[in-house]
C-alpha cells in the first residue's frame, strides 16, 4: 500500500455524496437564502429549523469524525520510524479508537435526531489537512485547527442539547468533548517536542494552523456573536492548552470571517437586486 | 500486641507455579523484540487501511484494533528495558528476512474492492499466530522470574482472542459467494505459506521447536 492516500481516493459506500467546499460556498442559492434575514444564526431552540440544523450540523460531525479516523490512521502509516517518532504513534492510533467511537456515537445521535447516513453531504477538507506531508503540520492542521474546532461545535451542541431538554445529546457531546481536549492536548505537546530546536518550522506549523482555521471560519461559521452558530469555546479551549492569546486571536480571525462573509452577503444581494431591475 | 499465628508456606497448596522457565532473560528480551516490531507494522497498516475500506462497519474496527496493536506495542516496549535492554530499538526488530516478506505482503492490499484480502491477512492468518506464539511464550517462561512479561501476554492475548473474533465474523459476514471463498482460501494460502518460510512471529522455535533456543529445565 502506498504512502500518502489523496483525498479523492477516501473509500466511501454508495450512501455518501461528496461535494466540494467552493461549491458550498459559491452555491447561487446562497445570497437567496441570506435575504430572508432569519435573525441570529447562534444555535437556538427558538431559532427556525432549529431542528433541520442541528440534524444536519450532527451529519457534518459524523463525517468529520470519520476523515479524523482516518486522517490519524494514516498518520500512523504514512511516516517510517525516522519522520515520526512511535510515542506519536501511539498517540495518533489511541486517537483511532476515540474518532472511531466518536463515527459510533454520531451515528446512533443521527438515528436518534431523525436524520440517516448520506442524507446530507459531505466535503472532505478536513482530510485534507491530514494529507500534509510533514507530520508537525498535519498535528497542527488537525489536533490543534480542527480539534480545536470541534470544541467549539460539542460545546455549542452540548448547550443546544441543554436547552432543548436532549438529555441524550448533552450526555454525549460531553463525552466527546473531553475526549477533543485530549486530542489537541497531544496536537500542542507534539508541536512544542518536534520543533524544540526548529523556531521556523514551528512558526509554519502554526501559519498552516492558522490557514486551517481560518477556511473554518468561513461565512461567519463559528465566532462569538450571535451571528455565528458555533460559538468560541474558550474555557474547553483553556483546558486543552491553548492560551488566552491564542484564543484571542481566534476571536478576532473569526469576527474578520464573520465580516468578509457580511460584505460578501451585501455584494452578492445588491448583485440580485441589480439583476432583478434589469431584467 | 500482634497475634502469633501458625507459620504458613509461602506458597499457598494450590499455587503451583514452579522454577525455572524455558527463557533466559535475553531469550525473553529477543521475543518481546520480535513481538513489538510486528505489532507495530500491524497496528500500522490497520491505521492506514481505514481510510481505503468502504465498508463502514470495518473502517470502525480497524479504527478500534489500531489502538489495540498499538497499546500491545507500547507494553513490549516498556517491558524491553526490564530485560536489560536499555536501547529498546535495538531489539525492535523483525526474527529474519523471511518475515518482513510475509509482513510486506500482509500490508499490500490497497484497492477499496481488497476488504476481504485485508482482513484476511489480518484476522485468518496473522493475528491466529500472534495467539500462538503468546499462548506458548505464556506457557513456556517462568510463572514466577517473567511474571511481569506474563501479564502483559495475558492482556495482550485478551485483545487478540476478542479482535480475532470481530474479524472473523466480518469476514463471514463479507464472504458470501463461492467466488469470495476462493478469493479468502487463496489468500490465507499464499500467506501461510510466506509465514511458514519465516518460522514465526518470533522466528525458528516460535512455537518451541528449535531447541537451541531453550534453556533450563522445564
Amino acid at each position: 500500500m502506498k504512502k500518502m492516500l489523496p483525498e479523492s481516493e477516501l473509500a466511501r459506500d454508495e450512501r455518501f455524496v461528496r461535494t466540494k467546499i467552493e461549491d458550498r460556498i459559491f452555491d447561487p442559492r446562497g445570497p437567496k437564502i441570506a435575504q430572508r434575514n432569519t435573525g441570529p444564526a447562534r444555535m437556538g431552540v427558538d431559532r427556525p429549523a432549529a431542528g433541520e440544523r442541528s440534524r444536519s450540523l450532527m451529519h457534518g460531525i459524523f463525517v468529520g469524525e470519520i476523515q479524523a479516523l482516518e486522517g490519524a490512521g494514516r498518520t500512523c502509516y504514512d511516516f517510517d520510524d525516522d519522520t515520526a517518532p512511535f510515542q506519536l504513534k501511539l498517540d495518533m492510533a489511541r486517537q483511532c479508537w476515540d474518532e472511531s467511537r466518536h463515527c459510533e456515537i454520531s451515528v446512533k445521535l443521527g438515528d436518534h435526531m431523525g436524520t440517516e447516513i448520506g442524507e446530507y453531504t459531505e466535503s472532505t477538507f478536513l482530510f485534507a489537512a491530514a494529507c500534509n506531508p510533514d507530520p508537525v503540520f498535519r498535528l497542527c492542521g488537525v489536533n490543534r485547527a480542527l480539534e480545536g474546532l470541534a470544541i467549539d461545535v460539542f460545546s455549542s451542541m452540548k448547550e443546544f442539547g441543554n436547552e432543548s431538554g436532549d438529555p441524550i445529546l448533552e450526555f454525549c457531546e460531553d463525552w466527546m468533548l473531553a475526549d477533543e481536549v485530549t486530542h489537541v492536548k497531544m496536537g500542542s505537546d507534539w508541536l512544542r517536542r518536534l520543533t524544540e530546536t526548529d523556531p521556523d518550522r514551528r512558526e509554519r506549523a502554526l501559519e498552516f494552523q492558522r490557514t486551517v482555521d481560518a477556511i473554518f471560519n468561513l461565512g461567519g461559521f463559528r465566532g462569538e456573536d450571535d451571528e455565528n452558530p458555533i460559538q468560541l469555546a474558550r474555557d474547553f479551549r483553556r483546558l486543552a492548552g491553548f492560551s488566552d492569546d491564542e484564543n484571542d486571536s481566534l476571536a478576532a480571525l473569526a469576527r474578520e470571517s464573520t465580516e468578509q462573509a457580511r460584505e460578501m452577503a451585501a455584494m452578492a444581494t445588491a448583485a440580485l437586486d441589480a439583476s432583478a431591475q434589469g431584467s | 500486641m500482634t497475634e502469633q499465628t501458625e507459620p504458613r508456606a509461602p506458597f499457598a497448596p494450590w499455587d503451583r507455579r514452579e522454577l525455572p522457565g524455558l527463557f533466559s532473560v535475553e531469550e525473553s528480551a529477543r521475543r518481546v523484540g520480535n513481538y513489538k516490531w510486528a505489532e507495530m507494522r500491524l497496528f500500522e497498516v490497520l491505521g492506514g487501511w481505514v481510510a481505503t475500506v468502504p465498508e463502514l462497519d470495518v473502517k470502525l474496527v480497524l479504527g478500534r484494533h489500531t489502538y489495540h496493536h498499538a497499546w500491545h506495542a507500547e507494553l513490549w516496549h516498556k517491558r524491553l528495558p526490564e530485560l536489560r535492554e536499555m536501547n529498546p530499538d535495538r531489539l525492535t526488530m523483525p526474527p529474519n528476512d523471511e518475515f518482513v516478506t510475509f509482513m510486506e505482503a500482509v500490508r499490500e492490499p490497497e484497492a477499496p474492492e481488497h476488504t476481504i484480502e485485508k482482513l484476511v491477512g489480518v484476522y485468518r492468518v496473522l493475528i491466529p499466530r500472534f495467539i500462538a506464539v503468546y499462548t506458548y511464550h505464556l506457557n513456556a517462561t517462568s510463572r514466577i522470574t517473567d511474571a511481569p512479561t506474563i501479564r502483559s501476554l495475558t492482556f495482550a492475548l485478551q485483545d487478540e482472542f476478542e479482535d480475532w473474533r470481530d474479524g472473523e465474523m466480518l469476514l463471514q459476514s463479507l464472504i458470501d459467494t463461492d467466488e469470495k471463498v476462493d478469493r479468502a482460501g487463496r489468500r490465507q494460502a499464499a500467506l501461510e505459506k510466506l509465514y511458514l518460510a519465516s518460522g514465526g512471529i518470533a522466528g525458528a522455535g516460535s512455537l518451541g521447536s528449535h531447541p537451541a533456543q531453550e534453556v533450563g529445565v522445564r
